[in-house]
């Protein structure tokens, strides 16, 4: 008796109370419906119907800012900003800084995402898991690669237009490339850090063939990319060596080796042809100016 | 030392060798034995020989046949120094700010780990404040890189941590010896005290050593010495461990006289794992404190079981 004279009051109040809050909902996700599509239709008209675009590789970073709309673009990966290795480093500070995992893409919900075909396996597969479209890109090779790369992110971000306008700029390079060809055919050197050497299946072969010069890392007995010690080189002893930093500091162990005495005595900076990474790492629009570079280069040594 | 200059990647005959260290043969022949082989192997034997006397005067130091510089963490901490260095960023790796933050780093491990351990410390203690500095300053040196902005971090972890000869030149030669000799110099000329010693602190004492400065002239010797060749090679451990422990059967158990023939014990050992490093078929190059550490920590282990006696004392 007592029980109940207690328990009945609380619950017609909180009958009532109920009854506000679902009138509260109903009311405020109408103004949620509207809301959300004033967004939307606001999104479409800036992007026109275009995919947006996240980006976890430095490679396809550059390609998306070469060929995408900046409101297309949702995010790109941390090495887009660094100015050794991304030829666009200054213009990609003007976008998002994406962690390159997959939980801000799966808080940033963009309608594609472009990847390296490598590189966070375990990021992609999570983003598949959750029905993200997922466009991986493989490391272009050759020439060729390259332009079928831009084509395919030009497709992607719908602007095939201009994707043509890059390849047209490459084919250019390359005209004015073989124009200026080497007087020899040289054997160079593809040199990195550690004694890394760019093997025949290096877009840094391809541009070297371009110039009329050979891949000295046949002769060192590898034809694809890997590690070559120093001795061997010196024995091997190449025309020039292909390295992408001029300067005389070793930022650490890997790099020291190219300043290594033995390298210095056999190729001072006449011998030495120096294109910067920014311009090798990735094939992409930058190989235009990675070939005028080595033109110029080959200019510089007398070759 | 001439097996070292004989063997690497390129083939040379040993004639070929002794020709072109002289001044003799091709170009290419002197380059690969003057610039790649002869600093190697020069480093090889200073660095070697500096571990070995390293061990051999904490041994006589502590008077704990457990002692040496790679399980007090002395190594460790001189590759975070150098790496601290290199991350701040705008160092050449080839300047003096390597080795003098490596031995800075060096200096400060020994310094604490002593002052933790306290003057008669048991080797249970010794050994767990050295495996805490070593793993903490290994932790840093991995934390660092990973934070600093070179994209190979991974691969410069590994040389740090543990440790190489490959490619190094002459530049490195000039930059580590200086610090090796002093603290070879500095070990050296306290090897009567590190007898004294021996015979107990106050006997020491009455013969007229003051111990606090021993130890201090001992940690600074170590640490010139541990930190230049870090600076230029990474953590190369359990030399200092096993050298002395060669020489004692063949010396006797005084600390003066073992110092020396630990010195050339610690030379050889290294020499020969970076003549093995060379030989051993691999793909990419292997680690010479990989080496060390196979036949080192066996070694350890054995010393270990052969003095549980004292380390079960240690506990009660």
């Amino acid at each position: 008796m007592v029980g109940s004279v207690i328990a009945m009051p609380p619950v017609a109040w909180s009958h009532r109370l109920c009854k506000a809050i679902r009138a509260c909902i109903r009311r405020s996700n109408g103004v949620f419906v509207v809301a959300f599509l004033i967004l939307t239709f606001a999104a479409q008209a800036q992007a026109a119907g275009l995919p947006r675009v996240a980006s976890i590789n430095v490679c396809t970073d550059q390609l998306l800012m070469t060929l995408a709309d900046p409101a297309q673009i949702v995010g790109l990966s941390p090495y887009a900003r660094d100015a050794v290795r991304s030829w666009a480093a200054a213009e990609a500070r003007t976008y998002r800084r994406l962690s390159g995992e997959a939980e801000d893409l799966l808080m940033l919900k963009p309608d594609v995402v472009v990847a390296g075909l490598y590189m966070k396996r375990a990021t992609r597969q999570l983003l598949k898991r959750q029905g993200m479209r997922v466009a991986e890109f493989d490391i272009a090779r050759s020439i060729d690669d390259v332009k079928e790369q831009i084509r395919r992110m030009g497709d992607l971000v719908g602007h095939p237009d201009r994707a043509e306008t890059q390849v047209a700029r490459l084919d250019a390079a390359i005209v004015r490339a073989k124009q200026a060809v080497a007087r020899k055919p040289y054997r160079v050197l593809a040199l990195s850090r550690r004694g890394w050497v760019s093997g025949d299946d290096s877009i840094t072969s391809a541009l070297l063939s371009i110039t009329g010069l050979s891949n000295a890392a046949a002769s060192l007995g590898s034809h694809s990319s890997g590690f070559a010690t120093l001795e061997a080189i010196v024995a091997d002893r190449p025309d020039f060596i292909l390295i992408s930093d001029g300067r005389d500091v070793a930022d650490d162990e890997g790099s020291a080796l190219l300043l290594h005495p033995a390298l210095e005595k056999l190729y001072p900076p006449s011998r030495r042809l120096i294109i910067p990474e920014d311009l090798t790492v990735c094939g992409g629009p930058m190989l235009s100016d990675a070939l005028d570079r080595l033109v110029a280069e080959l200019k510089r040594v007398g070759g | 030392m001439l097996a070292s200059l004989g063997i690497g990647p390129v083939k040379l005959s040993p004639v070929a060798v002794l020709d072109a260290l002289f001044g003799g043969g091709s170009e290419v022949q002197r380059i690969i034995v003057q610039d790649i082989r002869l600093p190697r192997a020069i480093l090889g034997l200073a660095i070697g020989a500096i571990l070995g006397l390293s061990g051999a005067a904490l041994q006589g130091l502590l008077r704990n046949p457990l002692a040496s510089p790679s399980l007090f963490g002395a190594p460790q901490a001189a590759a975070f120094g150098a790496v601290l260095v290199i991350a701040l960023g705008g160092i050449d790796v080839r300047s003096f700010a390597l080795p003098v933050a490596a031995i800075v780093a060096a200096f400060a491990s020994v310094f604490v780990l002593l002052a933790i351990a306290g003057r008669n410390a048991s080797l249970l203690i010794l050994i767990l404040a050295g495996l805490a500095i070593s793993s903490l300053a290994g932790a840093a040196t991995s934390l660092t890189m990973n934070l600093s902005r070179n994209p190979f971090a991974a691969l410069e972890i590994a040389f740090w941590l543990l440790g190489s000869l490959e490619d190094r030149s002459f530049r490195h030669v000039m930059l580590a010896l200086p610090f090796i000799i002093a603290g070879a110099a500095i070990l050296m000329s306290r090897r009567h005290a590190f007898r004294a010693l021996s015979l107990g602190e106050e006997s020491a004492q009455s013969l007229g050593v003051d111990v606090g400065r021993l130890r201090l002239w001992a940690i600074l010797g170590v640490a010139l010495g541990v930190g230049g060749a870090v600076a230029v090679a990474g953590a190369i451990g359990f030399i200092g461990l096993v050298a002395p422990h060669l020489m004692r059967p063949l010396i006797g158990y005084d600390p003066a006289r073992l110092m020396v023939p630990s010195a050339l014990a610690g030379a050889a050992l290294l020499l020969a794992a970076d003549i093995a490093v060379r030989l051993i078929p691999s793909t990419s190059d292997i680690k010479v404190g990989v080496l060390t550490a196979l036949i080192g920590v066996p070694f350890f282990l054995y010393l270990i079981v052969r003095e549980r006696r004292a380390l079960g004392g240690g506990i009660a």
